[in-house]
């Protein structure tokens, strides 16, 4: 039963910290903006062919990991600048259709490019196999990923709670008007918000490519597990959307071993119990968004 | 203006009857053949219209962001097939049972998409619609799971009369009951209620302020959209005689969102005519080349940056710029110029929109 269980529970924590990256990244754009970013899955996906094709011509993977993120922020600020800004002023429906059109735009484009099916894509030899710890194997790859996953969200958080960038961006998030009237130039923010959504989008993708399989709609089965995170853990809340992630992930996982055919419906029943309970999510502020 | 309204019914009318002779044959080919179309195709344009109506209500009136209306399609279209598979009903029983389940899907999703405004509200439909999804995808000892579910389309009529649908009768009963629908959405949104929806959309916390709970004029006009959107849907699937998870989806969703912006937001005929675009420019696109999601996308992507009123919302505006001079009532005013109801999208807007919450 524990031979079964531990495992699993473990699969489902890692599973949920894909989702909390994926749904912070959002929560990001969205508190920031008040964009609805459809085409987060997309950058995602991208972030994770950029690396296969790294790899394949030659690169390590390494470097992949490292250059394939990067190359996704460059591709994903220069949308944001020429198609995303204009539309800041705007009501809210009008970016979110735009990155829907983007979404489908790109999952074309994929297609065509890397091929409709999955491409294989795997780590390196050292992340394979297992490590030991006395009563069950705990997969290497696995154990990397979070552990990457949790160092890039204590970044995050440092960045954005030591340093005077990361003190502006949240005060332009309680109220944009007032930062701009006291010199500071909000498009660069902008800028800059959208870039780091789109960075931990592009170090998800290259990771989960691994994990789950590349593939042009990879992406997109991630976003809406991510928008559920961002509502059961509370827009704005960069914690709620960790425990958020880690709750779905487990909730996954779990219900996965013992009633399998309602594993993709568990987290909607989590999301319809903390909406019946606390509206706002779990950590999320009152008033943020109605 | 009584002039404005008399041309109002006469383009109602051309409308119509412009529909209405388009599979007729002049000699051995009709203009629908001409343009290498099916009559079919425009059975679709008119239930898609119909769906893009129903997100049109919430959207375009209410100001809420539905981006979950497929589910209640994709209901209407579960509803019809499954009770034509399973209880053998006939046509008539088939679209209303649909129309009833969508019905009841959005009396049970109701509830949880009223506790949230704004973007949350676009986000909390997305997700709800995706329940449905699962659920038909799951199901597949009942549903065919993700191959979808194929029927046959029973006989129309009553009991005592029946006749066989084939593809133009088809299209001349979509007629009807897209003309009917128009008809009732157009009554809606010129009654006290449809005032009350407006008013929602341009300041929900001022019509708090006069005493009307806003949660029940807006529920209310959540179940008037399902049932919309269910409508349409199962009569799609008795159209193409099939229902399957995609039409559930969220792409589907935002397919009928878009459809609505095509057209122009807030008005009467502007879902019809961006399901005219949308319609007939996905049949050929899709004729000419594998890759025509990339076109759509395309076709998205420049409505919003460059035609944001949408083909008819931009006309509208237009006249009502000629106009300006001329006494133009408020309401006039805001009823073509969509966007200045929701200011909430602006960093401002959502200051005060966020200050306003906190005093109420």
């Amino acid at each position: 039963m524990l031979s079964n269980v531990v495992p699993s529970v473990f699969n489902g924590l890692v599973l949920g910290a894909f989702y909390a990256f994926v749904a912070i990244g959002l929560s990001l754009i969205m508190n920031l903006t008040g964009t609805i970013n459809l085409a987060h899955g997309s950058f995602l996906t991208l972030a994770g062919y950029l690396a296969f094709t790294l790899v394949s011509k030659g690169t390590s993977f390494w470097f992949a990991l490292l250059l394939a993120p990067l190359l996704t922020v460059v591709v994903g600020v220069v949308v944001e600048r020429l198609l995303i800004v204009p539309l800041y002023k705007r009501d809210p429906i009008f970016s979110l259709l735009l990155t829907f059109g983007l979404s489908l735009i790109a999952e074309e484009v994929y297609r065509l490019i890397w091929g409709p099916n999955g491409v294989p894509f795997s780590a390196p030899g050292v992340l394979g196999g297992g490590i030991s710890l006395g009563f069950m194997q705990f997969p290497t790859l696995r154990l990397f990923i979070a552990g990457v996953l949790a160092a890039a969200m204590v970044a995050l958080a440092l960045f954005l709670w030591r340093t005077r960038f990361g003190l502006r961006l949240r005060a332009a998030i309680q109220d944009t008007e007032m930062i701009s009237a006291m010199g500071t130039n909000t498009q660069l923010l902008y800028m800059v918000n959208f870039a780091l959504g789109m960075a931990l989008a592009g170090l998800a993708g290259v990771l989960a490519s691994g994990l789950l399989g590349l593939s042009p709609t990879m992406g997109n089965a991630l976003l809406m597990p991510a928008f559920v995170v961002a509502i059961i853990g509370g827009m704005g809340s960069l914690f709620g959307s960790i425990v958020g992630g880690l709750l779905v992930g487990l909730a996954i996982s779990v219900t996965t071993l013992f009633v399998p055919a309602a594993n993709e419906i568990i987290m909607y029943i989590l999301m319809a119990v903390v909406l019946l309970i606390r509206p706002r999510g779990l950590f999320g502020t009152e008033g943020l968004f109605g | 203006m009584k002039n404005r309204q008399m041309q109002g019914y006469v383009g109602a009318i051309i409308s119509v009857v412009l529909l209405a002779v388009l599979p007729l044959k002049m000699g051995s080919h009709s203009v629908l053949s001409l343009m290498h179309l099916d009559v079919s195709i425009l059975s679709e344009m008119l239930l898609f219209g119909i769906a893009a109506m129903s997100v049109n209500l919430l959207l375009g009136y209410t100001g809420l962001m539905s981006f979950g209306n497929a589910a209640y399609f994709g209901l209407g279209a579960y509803g019809a097939g499954l009770s034509i598979h399973y209880l053998n009903v006939n046509f008539i029983e088939g679209a209303l049972i649909g129309t009833a389940i969508a019905f009841i899907g959005g009396l049970l999703v109701g509830p949880f998409l009223l506790r949230r405004r704004g973007i949350y509200f676009a986000l909390l439909t997305l997700a709800f619609g995706q329940v449905f999804y699962f659920i038909a995808y799951r199901a597949n000892e009942f549903t065919g799971g993700e191959d979808g579910m194929s029927f046959s389309r029973p006989y129309f009529g009553f009991p005592g009369w029946h006749t066989d649908l084939h593809e133009t009768t088809f299209y001349y009963l979509m007629l009807l009951v897209f003309a009917a629908v128009l008809l009732g959405f157009w009554l809606i949104v010129r009654s006290p209620f449809g005032r009350t929806l407006q008013a929602i959309r341009q300041n929900e916390l001022r019509v708090r302020y006069l005493g009307l709970d806003s949660n029940k004029f807006i529920f209310v006009a959540l179940l008037v959209s399902a049932g919309m959107a269910g409508l349409a849907g199962a009569l799609y699937g008795l159209l193409i005689m099939f229902a399957a998870p995609l039409m559930l989806d969220w792409q589907q969703s935002g397919d009928f969102v878009m459809i609505m912006i095509l057209g122009g937001a807030g008005t009467i005929w502007g879902p019809i005519v961006g399901s005219l675009i949308y319609v007939i420019g996905k049949d050929i696109v899709s004729t000419l080349t594998q890759t025509w999601q990339i076109y759509i996308g395309a076709l998205f992507v420049i409505c919003v940056l460059a035609f944001p009123r949408g083909l008819l919302g931009t006309l509208l505006y237009a006249i009502a710029r000629r106009d300006v001079g001329a006494p133009v009532s408020e309401e006039e005013v805001a009823h073509k110029t969509w966007e200045h109801g929701g200011s909430a999208g602006t960093p401002t807007g959502a200051a005060v929109a966020a200050a306003e919450q906190k005093e109420s």
